[in-house]
């Protein structure tokens, strides 16, 4: 039988139903991103602290090195590459690196804030100046000069809002879709509908296309208010499209639908569904990059961060309303990551949506 | 239209041979073998834990069965996926959504199966009257009674007008007048040719059927239409006698070969069949009689004790 869509509409229509009657829901979807915004946008409000300094380490420099670590006010980040370094200033997170190397000091720094860019490029004079005492001291007859090179980028003057805004955007779709889809499917086993469904022509397919379906109305209904109150609320830029924050959320959301449709089969009751959230939804939110880079993340961390669909939907929606992304920027490797997050859990969900109980 | 009548002589709507399915160690049901005939209402009776529930399942292929065969509606059970529309199944957990009214878990049904607007509005209606819940349509399906919500659960099961039913405990909570509606319903629809199995664990509800088969620790203990299975059991009317002289009476009708019990002064015959009854009458003139009916629950005691 080929998959119909009639009755994934019929599906889609009852999930709508029955989520429009549960008021509490609603409120949850609706005010929920709001109370959390409004508790980080006091909690996170102002400027960063500090100045966050990269450092790239290629060998060498001991001085400068030991120069810059010992200043105060530097926030020093050790990074693997340049090219880290790099876009983590064009994606205002960093205000400047520091490159050494054997064949020299590159020093990258934030083209939008001179001032900070001024202090970081006067401190690796200093240090170099140290180095160049250090190595006459002992005894080197003509002292080789550290080459240092400036590049500027362009990169953003953020306050701490404006990176993590987007990504509790995606945080709470993902967080209470996750929670009602599971919960969702728990009823329908416990009520004895889900053995109906399996006893009709609606197939598996059918049935979870339905729930992105219905679920997906919401999932905009509460990307809206969530978009609404951080650009409006907490000024946070949206210079891309909010079409294309929304596309980035709705696939975020489906796939946390699936997942959530997954994991109920692990589930007994509702209120075991809960138990879920350390183990599925804390480790999103402390890996997938909205605190902290991903970069700084110890490095057998790193991969697994790079399993979870929140980081790709953070990542892409800064991109979005930061640096007005397209959907063409955005498409590899984040919508690519988090179509094939949706793709691998909705074929796992519909594979556990087994006929045999036991 | 001919072709179908052929088969249907030749066939049983289901049919199970030596069906096996255990859970861990537990066999629930032990080579069960039953026919269940076209345009019948079959009764599915046994105590709680006997194995209804999982024969049911097992013949939509909800579970996968350890041994045996079995077929329905025509077809190896392995491709009954693709005649599940001829079939309506209501679960013992009646399967409906607390959150929608009765009107809404009703088109909800109704769409699964596609039925079209016209189609279902004239569908619904009928059913809403039949389970006597028109005045309830917009009611939370959450919020109706045990027998209601009963009553809905059939409605959506009969909803899109399935050749096979298969009820799970439909009458459990509802009140003895809806059931004789139900019953009534379900004469009907045999009468139309479609076939109806039932479970219960309601002995009263078995005589009702045409066939019913007693269940007990996953076999059929006894199985055949009512009159069958109180044959099986040794059941027999009884004819009680009011005689003038009881004793010599007793004497006579023993030396004619009939089953005598005198209790307080009663003669009780127990006939092979109704027919002997003529015979009683001609040899003996009682001043007044009664029959007695033997209940199929006693039938069902007597079998489960043998067993
Ligand atoms: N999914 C299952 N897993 C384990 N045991 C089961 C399962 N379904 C039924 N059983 C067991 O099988 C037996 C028969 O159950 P069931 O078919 O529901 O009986 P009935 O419907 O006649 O009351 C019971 O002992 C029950 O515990
Ligand atoms: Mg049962």
């Amino acid at each position: 039988m080929n998959p119909s869509p009639a009755r994934a509409g019929v599906v889609a229509l009852r999930v709508v139903r029955q989520l429009k009657r549960d008021r509490r829901t609603i409120g949850l979807i609706v005010f929920a991103p709001i109370v959390l915004m409004i508790l980080f946008g006091y909690a996170l409000s102002g400027d960063m602290s500090g100045v966050h300094l990269g450092l790239v380490d290629g060998g060498g420099h001991a001085a400068l090195r030991a120069h810059l670590v010992s200043i105060q006010d530097f926030d020093i980040l050790r990074l693997g590459s340049e090219s880290d370094a790099e876009r983590l200033i064009s994606e205002g997170r960093l205000d400047g690196a520091v490159v050494l190397g054997p064949e020299g000091v590159r020093v990258l720094l934030d083209s939008s804030s001179l001032q900070i860019a001024g202090a970081i490029a006067a401190a690796v004079q200093a240090g170099a100046a140290k180095e160049k005492t250090g190595l006459q001291t002992a005894g080197q007859q003509k002292a080789q000069e550290s080459a240092i090179t400036t590049r500027y980028i362009f990169g953003y003057d953020l306050v701490m809002m404006d990176t993590v805004g987007p990504a509790i955007l995606g945080l709470v779709v993902f967080f209470f879709t996750f929670i009602n889809a599971a919960i969702a499917f728990i009823r329908e086993r416990s009520q004895g509908t889900l053995e109906k469904f399996m006893v009709s022509p609606l197939s598996r397919v059918e049935m979870v296309s339905g729930y992105v379906l219905g679920f997906s109305l919401f999932t905009i209904l509460q990307s809206a208010t969530t978009l609404f109150v951080v650009t409006f609320g907490f000024g946070v830029p949206l210079r891309g499209s909010p079409i294309t924050a929304l596309a980035v959320v709705l696939l975020l959301g489906a796939g946390a639908l699936v997942l959530g449709s997954f994991f109920s089969n692990f589930a007994r009751s509702e209120f075991q569904v809960v138990q879920f959230i350390p183990l599925i939804i804390t480790p999103q939110i402390v890996l997938c990059g909205i605190w902290w880079p991903l970069e700084s993340v110890p490095e057998f961390i790193r991969p697994f961060s790079y399993m979870l669909p929140l980081t790709y939907a953070a990542h892409a929606l800064r991109a979005v309303m930061l640096k007005g992304a397209g959907v063409a920027d955005i498409l590899y490797p984040d919508l690519l990551a988090l179509g094939i997050f949706f793709l691998i859990f909705s074929a796992a969900a519909t594979m556990m949506l087994r006929r045999e109980v036991a | 239209m001919a072709g179908r009548g052929m088969a249907r002589e030749i066939e049983p709507a289901i049919s199970a041979r030596g069906v096996i399915k255990s859970f861990g160690r537990q066999r629930v049901l032990d080579s069960l073998t039953v026919d269940i005939p076209y345009g019948v209402t079959y009764c599915l009776l046994g105590p709680n834990g006997s194995g209804k529930t999982t024969f049911i399942r097992a013949i939509v292929r909800l579970l996968h069965l350890d041994g045996g065969e079995m077929s329905v509606l025509g077809r190896p059970v392995s491709e009954v996926d693709e005649i599940y529309s001829q079939i309506g199944y209501m679960t013992q957990h009646k399967a409906l959504y607390p959150d929608l009214t009765v009107q809404e878990n009703m088109e909800f049904y109704a769409g699964l199966y596609g039925l079209k607007k016209q189609q279902r509005v004239a569908r619904l209606e009928e059913l809403l009257e039949m389970v006597d819940l028109s005045e309830h349509s917009g009611r939370l399906a959450g919020a109706l009674s045990g027998g209601m919500y009963q009553r809905l659960s059939l409605a959506c099961t009969l909803i899109h007008e399935p050749e096979l039913l298969l009820l799970d405990e439909p009458t459990v909570g509802v009140d003895p007048r809806l059931r004789q509606t139900f019953w009534e319903y379900f004469g009907r629809l045999t009468q139309e040719g479609k076939t109806v199995l039932i479970t219960t664990h309601l002995m009263d509800e078995a005589e009702k059927c045409q066939r019913v088969g007693y269940m007990r620790a996953g076999r059929m203990a006894a199985e055949g239409t009512p009159e069958e299975i109180l044959r099986q059991a040794g059941l027999r009317p009884i004819l009680k006698l009011w005689l003038a002289e009881p004793e010599r009476d007793a004497v006579l009708l023993r030396a004619e070969g009939y089953e005598i019990d005198v209790v307080g002064g009663v003669v009780q015959v127990r006939l092979e069949s109704h027919a002997r009854i003529k015979e009683v009458l001609a040899a003996v003139s009682p001043l007044d009689m009664r029959l007695a009916e033997p209940k199929l629950e006693e039938a069902f005691l007597r079998l489960s004790e043998a067993a």
